[in-house]
Formats: C-alpha cells, structure tokens, sequence
C-alpha cells in the first residue's frame, strides 16, 4: 500500500503558494520598476522584523522593517522573491504580478535550508550526513518541567530518556543509542553553546552524585537541541562520545526591537498511582494465617491447636497471664470487626498529597548591527508529590554579542543560578518510600500516624520502623547549590572565509547538602528514652565542581563557483576538571535536640578529598560538498587524558561521512512527488572515559588495626594498577535515508547502524589470589544494532485546521560479545543476601536477568511424583523449574528470563491547530524489556515475615489444596526460604499520555496587538494516562538503590521509587 | 591585527608544551605506592596493615564454625538471612557471602603480607638499619601469612599456594594445591615465625603483636589438626599422627610461665581486663578511631530486640540465632560458665523471646555509639586451651598420662565451678571444650580435628530439628564449596569441592 492511500483524499494537493493566491494583485506594467510593498508574518499573524528579502537571480535585496513590513522595486513583476529569517522555513514566493503581498513564513524547524548546530560548527541542514537528532525547544516553556533532560522523553529517535526518579530536582538517565560500556558510565557528553560540560554518570545507585551535567539549566532559555548520535558526527568530541552528544543552543537576540517576553504557570503535581499493598483486614488475615501455622508447627507435639485463644497459647508458651509472643499470638482486638483501640492506616495516602508548582520567567532580547542580548530572569518553584519535598530554583541568564569592527566579535554567554531542594531521603532501600509501603496497616489508634516516635512505642505486632510519616515531618533534608557557567568568546576574521576563535569557559557548581535526624525518629522507646541525646545525628557535605575549557579554533569556508562549499575547522583545546569535597558529620548526639547545625553535636568526623583531571585535545574536520549532490566529511580527533596510564594517554578518534542527494540528480527530478532524498553513510571511532582519577596508579589505602586499644596506622596498595589503561573505543557503521514527499508533507529519516565498543574499561574478575577480585583493563567487546526512523506528516496544512503528526520509533539491542580471557560470563554480585539476579554472559544482552524460573504452585501430586523442590518445599509452596534437571533447585537452575533494556522506544506527537486553539499531545512508551524488583524482596518475598505489608496481589496467595490461589503467590507461611527467582521478574512496557497542551491565542479576543505582539494561554497535563506491567513498584524506569553492591558493576534498580509525577498547570504567555 | 594573530599562535604553541606536563597527575588526596616506604616507620606501617586481615577472623568463626556446629540451631525464622544454608546444609552455599569472605578475607591478609616481604626483600636491608627489627617485621609477616593459610585450609582444604605478589594473568596459572604442600608452606613460615619472634614486647603499644609462643601455640595446632582423620575428603586433616610434635611445642609455652591459667572464667572475656596473662594472641580492637578500628562479633549472634530491651541503639545482629537445646541441656548444673556464655530468653516490648543466644562477649554498657565500633579484643589463642590442647595429644598417644590429662579437665572444670572427675576420655574432653570454648569458634574444627563430626552432627540434627528444616549432614560438608565467584574467574582452574 502506498503512503497516499493512506491519506484523506485531496488534503495535500495545494502546493503552498496558493495560499497567496487570495492576494491578488493589479500588475503596474509600468516599465522600469514597479514596487512590490508586503509584509513578512510568522504564523501567528505577527510581523518578522529584519527578515531579508531578495529578488532571485538579481542582488537586489532589503530588509523587513520592525513590522514586518518591506518594500522592493522588481522590474518585471514576473520574479520570484527568495524571504529568509532566522528560525524561519526559507520561502520563494513567484509574484504573478502581484505587488502587494503578505507572505507568511513557518517556522517549522525540519526544512532544508535551515542551519543546524554540529560539533564546533553550523552546517545546512541538507548537507548534515551524520545521524543527528534534532529538537525543536520552542514549546518547552509551555511544559511544567523544570528540567532539560525532562523535556527530551519521547522526543527523538534513539535517545532514551529514563525518568529513574519521581523525586523533584533530580537528573534524568539519558541513553543514546543504547548501552555499550559495562563499568564506565554511559551518560552523553552535553555541550551547551560549544562548552562541552564535564561528563557525569550515575553511580551504583542510579544518583547523580556529584551533580549531573543539566542542573540548575533553566529549560526556558533554551532554543535548540541536536543529539549527535553516530561516530561520525560525535568524533570530533572524540574520547568522551561513544554515548553521544548533547548540543545545546540558548536563546539569543536578534536585530531589532527589543522583545520582552513573559511566560508563567501555575499548577499542581501528585503521584499519578500508588502501589496496591494490602489494607488492614487482608493484612490481618495474611498476618493470623501465619502465625497460627508457625504456632502448630512448633507446638503441635505439645497439641497446640489453630483454634486455640491467648489463654491457652500462653500456657502452651509459658507466658504470664498479660505476656505476648507475637510469633504465636494475634492480637484479640482483631477478631473485634470494630478492632476497637486500633487504626486502619493507608500510609500512601498520608504521605502522597497534591504539590503546588509555578514557574515564572522574563526574558528581553533585541539588538543592532553592534550588539545583541539575550537576558533573562526565571523563578520557578515546585512542591513534590510528597509532604516536605520542594524543589526551588532562580536562574538567570546574560547572553551578549559585540561586534567591535567588521572582523572582530566579541560574545559573553553568563548564567548564574541557584536551587534549594528539600528531601527527606525519600527514595531507595530502607528511605521513607520503602518503609511507607512496607509499614504495617494495623496501629494503635492512641498513637495515630505517629507509632514508635517521640513518647510513642511501637505497636506490638508492627515492624519496629519509625512511622514514615514523622521522618518525613521531622528529617531534614537540604541541598543548596550555586552554579555558574560563564563562557567568553572572541572570534576574528583574518581574511574572508577563515578566522580564529578562542573561548573561554568556566563551569563552577558550589553544592551543599545538610542533613539532621532527631532522636525522636530513630530506635525504640527504650532506647529513646535512656539516650536521647545520643541518637541524633546530623552531616554537612560539600563540594566545588569546576570544569575550565579552553578551546582555540580555525574555521574555514569557502564557495567556488556557486558548487565546490568547503568547510574546515582544526583546532586545539584544553580541559580541567576539579573535583573538592567536603564532609562533616556529627559523632555520638547532639548537645541539644532541634539545632540541625554541628556546633550542636557532641562531636563529630570530617573529611577532605580533591581529584583532578585534564584532557588535551587537537582536532581537524573538512567538509565538502558538491552542487548540493554530493558530500564528504571527514574528522580526527587525538585526545590525551590524566586518567590512563604513563604508556597509553593518548588516543585518535578518526571519523567520515559521505552524503549522496539523490533528489538532485537528473532522474530524480522529473519524480514530482519526491522533494528530497539523501543518502548517508558513516563510519567513525570515539571513546569512553568515564572512570575515575586516577585508577592506573598504585595507591595506597588504609588498612589500620589497633593495638593495645590505640589505633595502629596501616598502609598497603589498595588497588591493582594498570599501566596500560587506556579508552574504551567505540566504532559505529551508521546508513541513513533522508526523505522529503508529496509537496513537503511527508518527511522521514530512517538510520541503521551497529556500534561496536570494544576494550571496554571494565574491571574483570580475576582471582582473589592476587589480594584483589577484579582489575580495571581494557578488555572485552559489546555491540548495540539497532535502527530508528523518524517522520513528520503534516497531515493538514490548508483551511481552518492544521495538523501535524511525529512519529519517532527506534530499536536497539546489544549483546556482550567478549569477556576477559577464556571468561564466558560475569554473574554481577548482589548487595543483599539471596538476590543475586543479573549475569554478563557472552552472546547475551548486558545485565540479563538471570534467575529460577517460577513456573507455578506445588501440589500434592508433584509432592508424589518427587519434582524437584527448593530445600524443604512442601505443599502450597512455589514450583520451579529445574532448568539442569537434577532433581533439586538450586542455583545451578538459573537462566536467562530477561534484559532490562527495551528493545523498542517511541514516541508520537500530533499538534493540531484551529482557529487560534491549538493541542498537542505526546505520547510515549517502550517495549521489550524486563524489570527486576528488588522492592519486592520487602514486600513480596517467599517466607516474608508477618509484621511487614505485603504487596496487594499477596490476597490472592495459595490457601489450600481447594483454595490455590492465582498461581503465583505461594502459601503464606514458608519455612523453605528464599532464593531470587521470577516472581519479583516484570516487564518494564509502557505507554504513556505524556503530555496534553491546549493553548489559545488571546490576542483574538484581547485586540491589544499594539502592545502585545503574542498573547497566549494554555492549560497542559502531564502523565495522567497511561499503562504498564509494573506491579512490584511505583515506576517501570525507576532506579535508587545500588542492587550489585559493587562500584564495578554499577546497577541500579528499584527499591523504592517514586511514582511519575502527573501535573497539571494552567500558562500565560506574553511577549511585547 | 595580522600580529595579535601571529603573537597568539605563538602562545598556543607555547601553551601545548606545557600542556602536555599536565597529563601527569598524581592523587591530591592519596598517596602513590612507589612514594611510599622510604623509613622504618613505613614498613611497620605496612605490618599492621598485614595485621588489619585479622579483623574479619572472629566474625568469620561465629558465622562459619560456630553456626555450622552444633552450638547453634539457627534455622529460618522465615527471613532472607546471610547464614542461610551454612547451619541448615545446603548444597547451594558457593555464593553464600560468608563462604566468599574467607576466601577473598584471608587472600586479601596473604597479598598484604606478600607485598610487605617483596618490600623488605628489596628495600628492607637499605632502610632498616636494625636487623633485629627487620626479622621480626618479616617473622610477624610470615606469621600472620601462615595464619591465614591454616584459616584456609581448614575451611577449603586443597588450596592455590601464593608466595608472591602476582599479576593477575601469572594468578590465572595458579591452581589448588594439594593439602599438604599448603601446610609445608605454612610449618616454614611458622618455623621462621618461632624462631624469630620476640618473647615478649618491650613497648606497650605494641601490646598486641604476634610473639613466638603465638607461633608455637599455632604450629602445635597445626600439627594436631594435620593429624585429624582424613575422612576421604582432601580436608584439613592428613592422619599423620604428629600429636609428639605439637607436644612440646605446648609444654615450651607452659614452661616459660608467661602465661597464667585465669582464676575467673568471666574475668579472661572482661572489656577492662584485656591482654591478661591467659591471652597468648588475640584480634585486637579499639573503639573511637577514624577509620573504625573496633569489632563487630561481640553482636552478631546477638538479636536487635535485645538490645532494644537494655535500651541500646540498634546493632547488627538482627535476628536471633539460638543456641541449641543439646548445648544448653549439656551443662551441669552449676556450671558458671553457662550464665556468663549463654542470655536464656527475654521480653522486649512485652513481648517473649523464650529462645537463648550467645551473649558472651557483650558488655551492654560499653555499647558504643557505632555499632561497628566496640571496644573489645577477641582471644583467638588462650592458655586454657594450650592446656587442654595438650591433654589432647596425650590422649592421641603423646607422652604423658591420663592423671595429666584428668587434672588440666579438672583444672578447667573446678574453676567453672564442677566437680573433679576421672578417666577422660576424647569424646569426653570435646564435651568439655565445648563448654570452655562455646562462642569462641572452635566447636567446629573440634569435631572435625577430633573425628567425632559425622556421627556428632548426625545425632544431633535428627534430635534437635524436629521440624526438618535442616539437610541431612554429609562428610563432604567438613569442608565449605569454593566460592563460585572464584570458579567462575577461569573455568577449569579450580575444581569444586566434592559435595556441591
């Protein structure tokens, strides 16, 4: 089926220029000149200042006043006028005679003639032959997000956006094109206007701890983004682009009036789900079931009998007439249905509230022939979706440009900015998330949502956690951090085509945290009671992040002959990174309970570090095309680290491109219904870095005893070195087709490509014999395949209602190629006992789930017939696969049941305009992979105890041989243990409304466009739809606990994360 | 214009070459090994670190002797708990983290204590100019490497032999070797370690360090646990009968009267009573020190609930791991050892904990305020157990007499507060070690030394586990699988225990 049929009858059939056709015009045929008057517009009706219009085939050209309005002479009245403006779609406009005209130009972002930032350069979109991403930031000031990285979920083919995190303030997870390192990070390298940012990865626990690249960006300021994603167009960024590279446009000023701009919302956000846990009365029934089978269990020789009330159980127990045991008794209250002196909590709904957010924003741009600014001043402050977490930020941002003669420009971009984020410690193993679900439902009622705080005991038949509620009333949680980037530029013309430009930049984050527990949260009542003092406790951390980059270029640019465009670049640069931190932490209590500051604690620990890195690079690319047919493009980059050995510091990262538009060639042309088609192919090399300071060098660490009770200092090697360490290199094949039909209304790229990365940085095992477990090397290869196509429809472009369709959807899957030496696979180590679930395994995806396959519930009969069993399995008791069929369970039935990646992302946008309303709607998901909660080792393990809740599918768990159950959930009482198996397996598919945008242009009814150039307001919704398979937690991405235990084989996972946040907020947007 | 750009091109030339200097980082807040050993106090540095391998050994011992014997009946309350499978027999232990930590624990110590020697061998004679020192740093590095390898050959039998530091290809090359060329590395190093070893320290602060009657003391339990029965397993034991050997070494640390038998049971474990005269060589602790330099075992068999109940911040030890009915039952009455060893039972929160647990080395008012931190020493060698280490080996045949023998159990026996009594006989002393020794690790290595451990455990799970949480013991279980991490690193470089 061909796409057209595909398509309502007669909607693309109007070429644009119709649309001019109700200007009709008188022709002056007047010889010599005639005048042509007009006026440029935008969409919205608003006339483009400084727009250029020229009259093809002749010099003559002029430009649009600050209305929009121009005037030119054209000789015959038969020309074509060619009207270019930044940020607008260029337009040939054929006058038929017409000498008035108002010509509307689009600013639709994916045009030919657009100009597209790349790696230390600009190129024509058409002559772009590398895989390159690109976003459109306009609308990001009508978002609630108060991030960048936020922004790019769902947007671009093969950039996977993870929101790991459902905390305020907190960095995203962004892949590009996968993941191809196992120990080095994999985060891109971002680059905001040509400063490339320090690289930061998230560390075993999916945090960002040392700061992520993107905080504190205001996503208001920003204009454009193009994620570079083949070796080819990334190498120039060489050894730290084997993830990709993030460029970053801010807004800057145009010549012309000044434009003040005004943009604020105000909205709410909450948790769009809870978690089904258990209520009271299941919790109850879970809880009696249990322990009345654990009571006959132990005492049944002695007659103990399930029926048997408290009286008899403590004479079975030896109690005194008022003792408990709470292994073998309940509380009589809950057989009472009125459970009288008790209370029913459903912790979450104490917790989850409905959180307050607003952003405001002011930006003035303009300019002359002399300078142009860009300023901007933006508040935005969000509450979260649990009590006492906030998130507040101010920004603001100077951009100038100087031009201090024809050849000598000058620019300084400068963004200072601060936040205060307030978090309890929320997320990840044994936070409040994770006691909030896992508290037991059941309290007394005098406590009220207080148990086991203050003066409070605990419930005798609760988890002795403190409630959750007065940590999240009581704890403090606070980082402030004040972050400047400043970049300097000066660029001079030597002569005309080639100049110099050097630019310096600084990247200063000052960051500090403080944090204070009093007493009152922590221990149990005993405890409280004899030590209150000693048990708070409290730290401060800090620390100065700075990366200094000096980057020294020549650009080169040259047209022969209206064919031959060459481009060049070679430059040389210099980068530092400085690391210092701080940490003060109070040892043994606080004086006074209530001052969080130290100078309260009775003592405390401090501690200093500093590290620091410096990369030396020299770079050179060509560009040539040819007639616009043809295209070449070639790079090299070396690059020389203080991170890797005395005999491997440097490294070349060499790329080419070649591009083929086929659409100009002659064949091609007489097929009116193709536009534009181009081929590309890429190859190119690029590297991975991302380790820390130091790791090639022998150091010593501190192995201290003690000695006769006084400590004994010792020092010894701690680390093996590796003189040879060097980068992880990455070679990417990518083939692409860009196409443009049916008049420009159907536009698609499609690229495929395999990224080899090869002497990976990983820490492969080795044997212990050698003092250690594994060493840093450059060994093994993985390889991420994939492919990612990208369209734009525009579906409707004539008559009252527009409307636009994107469709990005990729595929990409990796496997692990080679290990160390003769090592077939890496079984990743697990931080908690009896949970190691994830394996490196030669042929097989990164991080496979590799687990006992759950395949139902024992019965009687499989009792009979002596299937393989887990230790002492009996009846109601999982049945599980016995993958080498021994006739036991044990570890050595594990398989692999999964890999964590999705194998698909998509995301599709449909933008529909009318009559001065417009909606947009995103939506956004992945397929294919797999998740592995540890959240449910809390609350859904096999042999779980009684006083925790239980996830809610537990009420449908194995009661009898007559009351199995839903098969998956065994009986409540199990004695056999536990061993990490499928029912904690899940997949991670979902699909997602992300956003809903309806806005409507007020200047249609406020008749105020005198003053207000645009007026528009706008209601958008964030996440309040969507589907996934997720029942072991809150968010199939989440990711807050360190699940392998061990900085080699970072692995982040769920256990405790928040949900998504789903907003809703009501915009205003003004310019002037 | 042309010569600003001329003057700057000339300047990033400038700047490349001093750039390039810039690649060479050294660490701002560490310190590369080859700047370090450059006086002796570097060297004695570098000891302690060999020493600072000892921290985990008492831990190592509750969790795997004394939870794997029969002291214990710490089956599942029906939590994910680390010690899973070691006291229940599991076959599936090779990933338990216990039995990886004295694995990769002890190859650790052996790697600091080879990295010391290759120091001393190469820069040792031009920095040390006392020579007396310089043996006795290299006899306390090669006492302490021998310790680690009798830790592990008494867990894994059959293993790799490293006397020098390797790269990790050379260790690739490295397989088991068989028992008793392990502890022919171990009697040399011993040997040295005996011959070289002060008597005694002058310095207080040292206090604490390995003397030679810790080496004898070690080498004579050495020579006794070679001469267990071999069970057919590659195990520690080899039947050689070296019970003459271990003998005298005995006698020398009676005879040199630097060591007195405590009149006071409780008063040997006392917090302020440390390095007594029973003490021949103890894992030291201290409390406060940054980085913590205290223990963790005086806890871990201890549940959190009960220190809830004296009103102490949480410790690790969570949930409880009883002491077994057959122990408890196995005193006599009047035995003061048994309330000093053993908390029977309490009520937290009103609520009843009828079990008992191992509460020996808790002194609740020295909880610190770290729960990693307590104060207090472990005594991995005393002079009780010299003693009683000799009756042994005049039980096995060794010179001396059953009278002998009678008056050290009787000894032992009349301070805990028990009659005398006559004849004993082995099975008899092994019953009395387990009381004197009870949470101090040795339940284990007793049963396996003494022959007694197949029908020991098998008598005792069929009494005990009434519900039948426990798999049946098999010989094999002597030893403990070798870590899977380990096999995993090169397949076919080590073979698997037999058994797992």
């Amino acid at each position: 089926m061909s796409v057209q049929q595909l398509l309502p009858k007669g909607i693309w059939l109007l070429p644009l220029f119709l649309l001019f056709t109700f200007f009709q015009a008188k022709s002056q045929d007047q010889a010599g000149s005639i005048l042509i008057t007009g006026k440029i517009t935008d969409e919205s009706g608003n006339g483009v200042p400084g727009a250029s219009i020229l009259v093809k085939g002749t010099g003559k050209r002029t430009n649009a006043k600050d209305d929009g309005a121009f005037s030119i002479p054209v000789s015959t009245g038969n020309e074509t006028l060619v009207v270019t403006s930044v940020g607008f779609a260029k337009k040939e406009i054929p006058l038929n005679g017409q000498t008035n005209l108002t010509i509307s130009m689009t600013s639709e972002k994916s045009t030919l003639e657009d100009v597209v930032v790349i790696g230390y350069g600009t190129q024509k979109r058409r002559n772009v032959t590398g895989a390159q991403a690109s976003f459109n930031a306009s609308k990001l000031d009508e978002r609630p997000v108060t991030r960048v990285d936020q922004a790019l979920v769902g947007q671009m083919p093969g950039v996977a956006v993870k929101q790991t995190t459902g905390a305020v303030g907190k960095g995203f997870s962004v892949q590009v094109r996968g993941t191809g390192t196992i120990t080095a990070g994999s985060e891109p390298l971002y680059v905001i206007d040509g400063f490339p940012l320090s690289t930061s990865s998230v560390n075993a626990a999916g945090n960002f701890a040392n700061g992520n690249p993107l905080d504190n960006i205001n996503p208001n300021d920003i204009e454009d983004i193009q994620v570079l994603k083949d070796a080819a167009s990334a190498a120039i960024y060489g050894s730290r682009a084997a993830n990709g590279v993030v460029l970053i446009t801010t807004k800057r000023g145009k010549a012309g009036k000044p434009r003040i701009n005004v943009n604020s919302y105000v909205g709410f956000n909450e948790a769009n789900r809870k978690l089904d846990m258990l209520n009271g009365n299941e919790w109850i029934d879970r809880f009696t079931e249990m322990v009345n089978a654990k009571y006959v269990a132990d005492y049944g020789s002695k007659g103990a009998l399930a029926s048997d009330d408290s009286t008899r159980r403590r004479q079975l127990l030896g109690l005194g007439s008022t003792g408990y045991n709470t292994t073998y008794m309940t509380d009589p209250r809950w057989e009472d249905p009125a459970h009288p002196g008790l209370r029913f909590i459903n912790w979450q709904d104490e917790v989850f509230r409905k959180g307050l957010m607003q952003n405001h924003q002011v930006s003035a741009s303009g300019g002359n022939e002399y300078v142009r600014y860009y300023v901007s001043g933006n508040m935005a402050r969000q509450e979260g979706m649990v009590i006492n977490t906030d998130y507040t930020s101010y920004s603001a941002r100077a951009n100038v440009e100087i031009n201090a003669s024809k050849k000598l420009k000058f620019g300084i971009n400068i963004t200072p900015t601060y936040s205060i984020t307030n978090d309890p410690g929320v997320e990840g193993k044994d936070n409040i998330l994770h006691q909030v679900l896992s508290m037991s439902p059941v309290q007394e009622d005098t406590m009220g949502l207080f148990p086991n705080t203050a003066l409070n005991n605990q419930y005798k038949w609760s988890n002795s956690t403190n409630s959750p509620y007065a940590k999240l009333k009581y704890i403090l949680g606070q980082t402030r951090r004040f972050r400047t980037i400043t970049s300097v530029f000066g660029e001079y013309q030597i002569i005309p085509g080639l100049s110099f430009k050097t630019t310096v930049n600084l990247d200063n984050t000052d960051n500090d945290s403080k944090s204070y527990t009093p007493y009152i949260v922590t221990n149990s009542l005993t405890t409280r009671l004899a030590s209150a003092s000693a048990l708070a406790s409290g730290s401060f951390n800090s620390y100065r992040k700075q990366t200094f980059v000096n980057e020294n270029t020549f650009n080169f640019n040259k047209t022969i002959n209206n064919v031959h465009d060459i481009s060049a670049v070679v430059g040389f640069t210099y980068n530092s990174d400085k690391l210092d931190a701080q940490e003060i932490k109070s040892n043994g209590g606080y004086r006074i309970d209530g001052v969080p500051t130290l100078n309260m604690a009775y003592g405390y620990t401090s501690t200093t570090t500093e590290t620091r890195n410096v990369l030396l690079s020299y770079l050179g690319r060509v560009q040539y095309s040819y007639d616009g047919k043809y295209m070449l493009s070639a790079s090299i980059r070396r690059d020389g680290s203080s991170r890797f050995g005395a005999n491997s510091k440097w490294g070349y990262y060499p790329s080419a491109s070649i591009g083929w538009r086929i659409s100009e060639e002659d064949f091609l042309k007489s097929i009116p219904v193709i536009n534009d088609l181009k081929l590309r192919a890429s190859w190119g090399k690029a590297g991975n870095y991302q380790i820390p300071d130091y790791a090639s060098i022998p150091q010593l660490a501190a192995n201290n005893y003690s000695l006769n009770n006084a400590p004994a200092v010792g020092w010894v090697t701690g680390n093996l070195p590796n003189a040879n360490l060097t980068w992880e290199k990455s070679s990417t094949y990518d083939a692409g087709l860009d196409v443009t039909v049916l008049n420009n209304h159907l536009s698609a790229s499609f690229d495929i490509y395999t990224r080899k990365s090869s002497a990976l940085l990983l820490n492969v095992p080795i044997p212990w014999t050698t003092g250690f477990p594994t060493q840093l090397t450059n060994i093994g290869q993985t390889r991420n395949k994939g492919w990612e196509i990208d369209i734009t429809s525009r579906n409707i472009v004539k008559g009252p209602v527009q409307w636009t369709t994107s469709i990005n959807l990729s595929r990409n899957t990796n496997k692990l190629l080679s290990l160390g030496e003769g090592q077939s696979q890496i079984i990743i180590p697990s931080a908690f006992s009896g949970a190691q679930h994830s394996i490196l395994r030669v042929g097989e995806p990164l991080y496979s789930i590799f687990v006992i396959k759950q395949t139902g519930i024992l019965t009687q009969d499989d009792i009979n017939k002596k299937v393989a069993t887990f230790g002492p399995e009996t009846v109601g008791d999982p049945k599980y696969e016995d993958f080498t069929p021994d006739g036991v369970i044990d570890l050595n039935d594990r398989q692999i049941v999964g890999h964590p990646n999705p194998d698909y992302i998509y995301g599709i946008t449909n933008t529909v305009r009318w009559n001065g309303f417009d909606l947009s709607v995103l939506v956004q998901g992945q397929h294919g992979g797999s998740i592995y909660s540890l959240l449910d080792r809390a609350l859904g393990r096999t042999g779980q105890g009684t006083v925790d809740n239980a996830l809610g599918f537990f009420r449908d768990r194995w009661r009898s041989p007559d009351d199995p159950g839903a098969g998956k959930v065994g009986k409540a009482f199990s004695t056999f243990g536990s061993t990490a198996n499928t029912d904690w397996l899940y997949s991670s598919d979902y699909i997602r409304v992300r956003m809903i945008t309806v806005g409507y242009d007020l200047n249609r009814v406020i008749k105020a466009k005198k003053v207000l150039s645009a007026a528009r307001v706008y209601i958008t919704a964030e996440n309040f739809f969507g589907h996934d398979k997720y029942k072991g937690g809150l968010n199939p991405e989440a990711n807050n606990t360190d699940l392998s235990g061990n900085n080699f084989f970072p692995e982040p996972g769920d256990y405790g994360g928040l949900p998504l946040p789903k907003s809703l907020i009501l915009g205003v947007n003004f310019s002037f | 214009m042309k010569k600003i750009v001329g003057y700057s091109l000339i300047a990033i030339a400038g700047l490349l070459s001093a750039c390039d200097k810039q690649l060479d980082q050294s660490p701002i807040s560490g310190v590369a090994t080859d700047k370090f050993y450059t006086q002796p106090a570097d060297f004695i540095q570098g000891v302690n670190a060999v020493y600072s391998g000892l921290r985990t050994y008492p831990d190592r011992l509750l969790n795997l002797s004394e939870t794997r014997s029969d002291n214990l009946y710490a089956v599942s309350d029906g939590g994910v708990r680390d010690w899973e499978g070691i006291n229940s027999f599991y076959k599936t232990i090779a990933g338990n983290v216990y039995v990886t930590e004295a694995w990769s624990g002890n190859y650790s110590g052996i790697f600091k204590a080879n990295s010391l020697l290759e120091q001393l061998s190469s820069k040792g004679a031009a920095i040390i100019a006392d020579p007396v020192l310089r043996t006795q740093l290299e006899a306390e590095t090669r006492f302490l490497r021998a310790y680690y390898y009798f830790d592990l050959v008494r867990w894994f039998g059959r293993v790799p032999i490293i006397d020098k530091t390797l790269l990790p290809q050379e260790a690739l090359q490295v397989g088991r070797s068989a028992v008793n060329d392990v502890y022919s590395f171990i009697i040399s190093d011993l040997k040295f370690a005996a011959d070289n070893l002060p008597d005694a320290y002058s310095a207080a602060a040292d206090k604490g360090r390995a003397t030679k009657y810790a080496a004898k003391g070690t080498l004579a339990l050495v020579y006794m646990t070679r001469s267990g029965p071999t069970y057919d397993i590659n195990g520690p034991g080899l039947g050689v009968n070296e019970w003459n050997l271990a003998l005298p070494l005995l006698q020398e640390i009676i005879d040199s009267k630097k060591f007195v038998f405590g009149t006071s049971y409780a008063n040997i474990f006392s917090y302020t009573n440390e390095n007594n005269p029973e003490v021949i060589f103890d894992v030291e602790y201290n409390t406060g020190s940054t980085p913590v330099t205290g223990a963790t075992f005086p806890w871990l068999l201890v549940p959190d609930t009960w220190f809830q109940s004296q009103s102490k911040q949480t410790q690790g030890g969570l949930t409880i791991r009883p002491v077994s009915n057959d122990l408890l039952n196995s005193y006599e009455a009047g035995d003061t050892r048994k309330a000093f060893s053993i908390q029977s039972g309490f009520t937290n929160n009103n609520v009843t904990e009828s079990r008992s647990f191992f509460k020996k080395y808790v002194d609740v008012s020295k909880t610190p305020s770290n729960r990693l931190d307590w104060p207090i020493n472990f005594i991995a060698l005393r002079f009780t157990d010299v003693l009683m280490m000799k009756a042994e080996c005049i039980l096995h045949g060794a010179p001396g007499s059953q009278t002998d023998v009678d008056g050290i159990v009787n000894q032992v026996r009349g301070r805990a507060g028990l009659t005398p009594i006559t004849n004993v006989t082995l099975p008899r002393l092994m019953e009395e070690r387990r009381k004197e020794f009870a949470a101090e690790g040795s339940r284990w290595h007793d049963l396996v030394r003494s022959g007694l451990i197949e029908s020991t455990m098998t008598t005792w799970i069929t009494k005990e586990d009434v519900g039948h949480f426990m798999q049946p013991f098999q010989k094999n279980y002597i030893l403990y699988p070798i870590p899977q991490s380990e096999l995993d690193v090169k397949p076919g470089l080590y073979d698997q225990n037999l058994g797992y």
